[in-house]
């Protein structure tokens, strides 16, 4: 088993307002990414899956939060490096998709030139030899007549091609790590299909670590070789693909699994959704946050706070994890 | 038409103007959103509409409340043609037809409590004449959409999404409607909420006796409330069936792939599936394509008929395939029986329709 490339250790962001209570938006979480190897953060709005990986990016705002905890790549600890080494890093090492890919494309720039300036930061090459690589980047991302796409602006893109177009200018400096922050949720699902299918080549080809953050467990079901589930800031469950679907421990990951009506399900039952919002959730510090809406909660939920403990064979690295006291017996196992 | 017919939509189009010049008043093209469509939804069922981005449903959806200018075809309710329906008359007949959205909150008054939300729509249609009445309504409401009581003195913003979506229903029920347009009223939804919501649909379909028009991107989500599914691309219907014989043998090469996208919470299906996978995007909607309006992208295209002539949804004569689905698409039966063979299809350029429209691009 190759050594991880990332290894993010009890990472905590909490945010600071004058006048309000701190607020622990990401709580203690750890995880290892290992080169070629595709790692999913799920959990549904709020649990912290953007702030995670604002945080590993070095990209979260300067003032009004504080951060601890390791973030190690390649036996450097990301958290201790300056702005300019973190910009350095980000081009080089690391490269980012985001969700809405026309917020992080610049409007006025041709997206040749946005791909070439990529290049051109990362390595001493002209700009037509950075331009000819970008012609080759988004040829390789499947935007038709890329020579022509070259010279256009970004409104002139569909969104699927903006994507594309992100995706291009991601991998135009070759990173070693790739965090892929909802990349297909604005898309259809055709489009979605096409976008991940090319991830998983790219993971495949180069041997990239992929963080791939989504709400969906659909697409962490076909994508992810680990699979981490956050709930309220906290990592609750992390298992294998194939073991976390087949046998999910945690009530939260067995909820989730109930509430979504699948495509190849009989009709006509309905669907055993989670009671109540993540408004309803208790502090960690004292209790289990999830226990309101808990089918499982007994009276140790209430009055304290479970611990993440090794569980199962889960884990490419054999590190399954489970924060919950009494864990999904096989005849709760939804579906 | 039939008696348990409750709407029936024949040859609908709704095309909206491109204007462009300095006072923009000059028409330079249209927008196809909904271009000929039939359909008919019968009393008590749920019909769901399914397709991507920009096909026209939510359009559709407006359009059968007459919330858009119908260009041509007819939407007959419960017997009566709503396209030349005017002022009052209009006004009162939508009392039948209510509409749930997205976020039906976000448009609303926040100074206003849920119960004066609720109150102001049912005045509307003199239904608040009896003080006491309306009490125990507004009470009868919020038990039925699973909220307490104490939700009617409270305001919008003090709600979860998935609360607000129980509130937009309320509001729909208010005023005793037959038939609900729902768009997309899951989507903005965490799938733990969103399961609430949708069992809440089903629910109150059986308790009611409502009609539902079910409009979603997510094609899981309207196969498991829906009876019925229309598949729709690019402002027309190219499938109808119901819900099951539609995913036991979908037809067109469009729902085929549709399907076959949409990603399976299990790793062990999510491993042998065979997908197929479109090249391309969404042509535009103000440019669609000569003849079947998939036939740039389809894996199935054949040199004859498919670019000149636009197929009509019809029956076809395949084993297993009940009359009540319908395709449009020449080559079904050949296409069902393993004859023809995709093969692969070259990605076509498309311009996005706000680039069509000069933006500024600054300095
Ligand atoms: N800059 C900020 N200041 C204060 N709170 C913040 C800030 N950014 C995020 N938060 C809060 O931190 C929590 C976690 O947010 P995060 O964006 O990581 O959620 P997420 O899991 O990515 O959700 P989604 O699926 O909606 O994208 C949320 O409660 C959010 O409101
Ligand atoms: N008032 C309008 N004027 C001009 N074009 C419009 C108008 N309303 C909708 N359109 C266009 O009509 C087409 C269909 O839009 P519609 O909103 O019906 O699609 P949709 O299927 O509901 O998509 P979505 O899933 O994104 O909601 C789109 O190309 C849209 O841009
Ligand atoms: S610790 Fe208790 S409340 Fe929390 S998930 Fe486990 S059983 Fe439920
Ligand atoms: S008519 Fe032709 S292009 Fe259209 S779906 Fe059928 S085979 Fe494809
Ligand atoms: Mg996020
Ligand atoms: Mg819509």
């Amino acid at each position: 088993m190759s050594e991880p490339l990332l290894s993010v250790r009890d990472l905590k962001v909490t945010f600071t307002r004058q006048g309000a209570e701190p607020f622990h938006a990401v709580d203690g979480v750890s995880f290892d990414v290992r080169p070629g190897q595709t790692v999913g953060l799920v959990g549904e709005s709020g649990c912290g899956k953007s702030v995670t990986s604002l945080a590993i990016m070095g990209l979260l705002p300067r003032r009004g939060n504080s951060v601890s905890g390791q973030v190690m790549f390649e036996g450097t600890d990301l958290l201790g490096l300056s702005d300019k080494q973190m910009r350095e890093r980000r081009g080089r090492d690391l490269g980012m998709i985001f969700q809405d890919p026309l917020s992080s494309l610049n409007p006025v720039v041709s997206i040749g030139v946005q791909v070439a300036e990529v290049v051109q930061r990362h390595r001493q090459v002209s700009k037509s030899v950075a331009m000819e690589e970008a012609r080759a980047m988004l040829d390789k991302v499947g935007i038709p007549d890329p020579r022509r796409r070259l010279r256009e602006y970004p409104h002139q893109l569909s969104g699927g091609m903006r994507q594309r177009a992100l995706i291009a200018m991601a991998l135009a400096c070759r990173p070693r790590l790739l965090i892929a922050d909802e990349p297909t949720t604005a898309l259809d699902v055709t489009i979605q299909a096409q976008i991940l299918a090319l991830l998983k080549d790219l993971v495949s080809e180069s041997d990239t670590a992929l963080v791939m953050i989504t709400h969906d467990l659909g697409v962490v079901a076909g994508m992810c070789d680990d699979v981490n589930v956050l709930y309220g800031g906290r990592l609750v469950e992390r298992n294998m693909r194939h073991d976390l679907f087949a046998a999910p421990a945690h009530p939260y990951t067995n909820g989730l699994l109930g509430s979504i009506p699948r495509l190849d399900s009989a009709r006509g039952e309905p669907l055993d959704p989670i009671p109540g919002s993540v408004s309803d959730n208790l502090p960690w510090a004292e209790s289990c946050a999830f226990a309101p809406r808990c089918p499982s909660a007994a009276p140790d939920c209430l009055a304290s706070s479970p611990e993440l403990v090794p569980h199962g064979g889960g884990g490419t690295d054999g590190e399954g994890a489970l924060r919950c006291f009494h864990p999904v017996v096989p005849a709760e196992v939804a579906r | 038409m039939s008696s348990d017919t409750l709407l029936s939509v024949t040859g609908l189009k709704v095309h909206f103007p491109i204007k462009r010049g300095v006072v923009f008043d000059k028409t330079i093209g249209h927008v196809y959103a909904v271009d000929g469509v039939d359909l008919e939804i019968r009393r008590g069922e749920t019909y769901g509409l399914v397709g991507e981005s920009g096909c026209g449903k939510s359009t559709l959806g407006r359009a059968i409340l007459r919330l858009e200018e119908i260009t041509d075809g007819s939407v007959v309710f419960d017997g009566e043609d709503l396209a030349p329906l005017r002022g009052e008359a209009l006004r009162r007949r939508r009392q039948d037809l209510q509409m749930v959205f997205q976020d039906p909150l976000s448009s609303l008054d926040p100074r206003q409590s849920v119960q004066s939300l609720l109150v102001e729509g049912m005045k509307a249609h003199g239904l608040t004449a009896d003080k006491e009445a309306t009490r125990a309504r507004l009470r009868e409401l919020m038990a039925a959409v699973g909220l307490p009581e104490a939700a009617l003195s409270k305001y919008p913003h003090e709600f979860s999404g998935g609360q607000r979506q129980r509130i937009g229903i309320a509001r729909a029920l208010s005023v005793n409607p037959s038939l609900i347009v729902a768009d997309e009223p899951v989507s903005a939804l965490d799938v733990s909420v969103q399961a609430q919501v949708i069992n809440l649909l089903e629910s109150l379909q059986e308790s009611l006796g409502l009609t539902f028009l079910v409009i979603a991107h997510d094609l899981a989500v309207v196969r498991h409330i829906s009876d019925r599914v229309g598949v729709m691309y690019l402002g027309g219907l190219v499938e109808e069936a119901d819900a099951d014989s539609l995913y036991a043998t979908p037809l067109h090469p469009y729902t085929r792939a549709l399907m076959s996208a949409v990603p399976i919470p299990d790793p062990v299906v999510e491993d042998t599936r065979e997908q197929i996978l479109l090249t391309g995007d969404l042509p535009s909607p103000a440019a669609p394509p000569s003849g079947c309006r998939f036939h740039t992208r389809c894996p199935w295209k054949q040199a004859e008929r498919c670019d000149t002539e636009r197929p009509e949804l019809r029956v076809v004569e395949i084993d297993g395939v009940p009359a009540s689905h319908r395709v449009a698409c020449h080559y079904a039966e050949q296409i069902a029986s393993g004859k023809l063979q995709p093969h692969q299809v070259e990605p076509e350029l498309v311009v996005p329709l706000e680039a069509e429209v000069p933006v500024d691009l600054g300095p």
